[in-house]
């Protein structure tokens, strides 16, 4: 049944992007642009002769985990927004899967599409930059841990769209915010502050994915648990707050936009 | 067998910090095969009510049950109802008739295959078999609305409900739809409708539940209902004026002139009136018959709070005018 479900979503959202195809196109377009515009920048002032050295592979890294998550976020709250005001909403919360279970399925089913467009943007950086990334197969575990935490995160604001219906300008304010949590290298942190740096959503997760693919060091386990577990409490946070948002909506009668 | 039944249904909503008591005692119940058509003016609890039928609003007190299951307890209950609600097309614009169906089957638990079939089914005998292909988007008002009437049909619910499914639609949309809501009903389905046609609510329903302002005022089988308020006047007219000698035997039996219309208040002397008028060439022979309309307007004293409003507004041109004076 659930496998079902998956198909089906999987196929609506294909289907949809592919039917319009130019707001994908221009999304990749612009999330390069910005990056190239930013590099270009950076060498200008930095002047001709410096090397980013591994910096430069650990900033498109971070730059594309900025551009998934981002999608990722206006996907889930974009989604809710736009489909309390065509009604389909409602039908999802007459579903007898219940509404966080679809909406669960609805993610997994977009990752595909988002994972492929950000390759896409990845490969296209890369190119642009004429950097090397490794791609080990283990960086899947860190990525996973990172997943964890953006659609805990993209729960959190979904939970808050489900309530108010307007997050553009907090979708905003979590571009500045994310952008932070996934470029600045706490890694190479030491002491109390690397310790609250694990507690952030995303960045241990971050951090392990740059030593895999930028430095081609092995994959810390003790740190992964780490990140697994973080993305683990916000994935959860971001559920919980969900199902509290359905019902508090439900009591409010404001499931389809009054 | 009751497939719906609703009882002591209570909502109040905050707008603005104010309580408003959009649902103060709703109590509804609908046994297979049934049609009830839920009438009242604007803003008085429809929706809110059929909302927490389906479960998208959360009553302050009160209990659903659809077939045996309360849908707040099991959400499998939930499999039992299909909605089309208010003011939208509860489809996916960018998805075409036949994607939108076979999305919609499995989110109601049906696998692709079952969802496939009915969806086509559904196509063929909503007429929208050449539409198959085309986005929601592109389809017209008409067509989209028959869309989702058959989406919420997709998993075979025993339960209906229909929030004004004929809003918007022009006569000849509103004629096919109204056909296919009948057709419906004849499968044995509940189906709970609301609508400002009451025309339609008349032609359509078995039972008619009126509310206001938050209460249910009347239920009462449709037909039960137009004849309590049928009256039993007759009223005869002629084609020529009545000579004062008839003028007189037809006061005797209790009836009235105006012009060259009779009224007769006791229907057991037609005949006698008949006898009396006999030569003279008849224009119609009319039993004055209520339909919903009137019935509505007055049980609920014609005033909804639009109406009121309207109301308060005239008072005060008559003010104004006063004072002119
Ligand atoms: N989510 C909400 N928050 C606050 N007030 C609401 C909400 N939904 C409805 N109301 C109010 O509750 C009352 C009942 O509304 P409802 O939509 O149930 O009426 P209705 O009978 O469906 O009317 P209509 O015929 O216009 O569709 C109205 O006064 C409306 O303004
Ligand atoms: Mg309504």
């Amino acid at each position: 049944m659930m496998f079902h479900l998956f198909v089906a979503e999987f196929k609506r959202s294909w289907i949809q992007l592919l039917r319009y195809p130019t707001e994908v196109i221009s999304a990749i377009v612009v999330t390069t642009i910005v990056f190239y515009g930013l590099f270009l920048s950076a060498r200008y002032v930095a002047g001709p002769g410096v090397q980013f050295g591994d910096r430069m592979e650990s900033i498109i890294i971070g730059y594309a985990l900025w551009s998934l998550a981002m999608f990722i976020m206006a996907d889930i709250t974009g989604g809710l927004q736009r489909e309390a005001q065509t009604g389909t909403l409602e039908q999802i919360f007459i579903s007898p899967f219940g509404a966080p279970k679809v909406f669960l399925v609805r993610a997994l089913a977009g990752l595909t599409i988002q994972v492929a467009l950000n390759l896409v943007i990845l490969v296209i950086l890369m190119v642009l930059t004429g950097t090397r990334l490794a791609f080990p197969p283990m960086l899947l575990l860190p990525f996973v841990s990172i997943l964890m935490g953006v659609y805990g995160l993209a729960f959190i604001l979904g939970s808050i769209a489900l309530r108010v219906k307007q997050v553009q300008q907090l979708l905003g304010i979590c571009q500045f915010v994310f952008l932070f949590l996934l470029t600045v290298p706490v890694e190479s942190w030491a002491g109390s502050f690397k310790f609250f740096a694990m507690l952030l959503p995303m960045v241990p997760g971050a951090g392990l994915l740059r030593d895999l693919m930028a430095r081609d060091q092995t994959l810390n386990v003790g740190l992964w648990a780490i990140a697994l577990v973080n993305g683990f409490v916000y994935l959860a946070l971001g559920l919980l707050l969900f199902r509290y948002a359905e019902r508090e909506t439900k009591r409010q009668g404001k499931l389809a936009g009054y | 067998m009751l497939v719906l039944h609703a009882q002591g249904l209570q909502k109040s909503y905050r707008y603005q910090g104010k309580p408003i008591a959009a649902v103060k005692q709703v109590s509804l119940a609908i046994a297979a095969g049934e049609v009830l058509a839920f009438l009242g003016p604007n803003g008085a609890g429809k929706t809110t009510t059929i909302k927490m039928i389906a479960g998208l609003v959360l009553p302050d007190v009160g209990t659903v049950e659809i077939l045996g299951r309360d849908p707040y307890r099991h959400t499998a209950a939930l499999r039992s109802i299909g909605a089309v609600l208010e003011g939208n097309r509860n489809l996916y614009w960018r998805l075409s008739a036949e994607e939108n169906l076979d999305y919609f089957g499995v989110l109601r638990g049906l696998s692709p295959r079952v969802a496939h079939q009915r969806g086509l089914a559904l196509l063929e005998r909503f007429d929208l078999m050449s539409k198959r292909r085309t986005v929601v988007q592109a389809l017209s008002r008409g067509m989209q609305q028959k869309l989702a009437l058959a989406v919420a049909l997709i998993h075979d619910p025993p339960l209906l409900l229909l929030d004004e499914p004929t809003l918007g639609l022009d006569v000849e949309a509103t004629q096919h739809v109204k056909a296919l809501i009948r057709e419906i009903a004849q499968e044995g389905r509940a189906i709970l409708l609301t609508t400002h046609q009451l025309d339609i609510a008349e032609e359509l329903s078995d039972r008619v539940a009126i509310i206001n302002q938050g209460e249910i005022i009347v239920e009462e089988s449709t037909e039960e209902l137009i004849r309590q308020f049928s009256g039993t006047t007759y009223s005869v007219a002629l084609e020529v004026p009545l000579d004062g000698d008839r003028h007189s035997k037809i006061e005797r039996l209790g009836g009235t002139i105006e012009g060259n219309t009779v009224y007769l208040y006791d229907p057991s002397m037609l005949y006698d009136l008949l006898d009396i008028l006999k030569p003279l060439p008849l224009l119609r022979i009319e039993k004055d018959d209520a339909n919903l309309t009137e019935i509505f307007l007055k049980l609920t004293g014609g005033r909804g709070k639009g109406e009121e409003e309207r109301e308060k507004r005239e008072e005060g041109r008559v003010k104004d005018q006063q004072r002119l004076e």
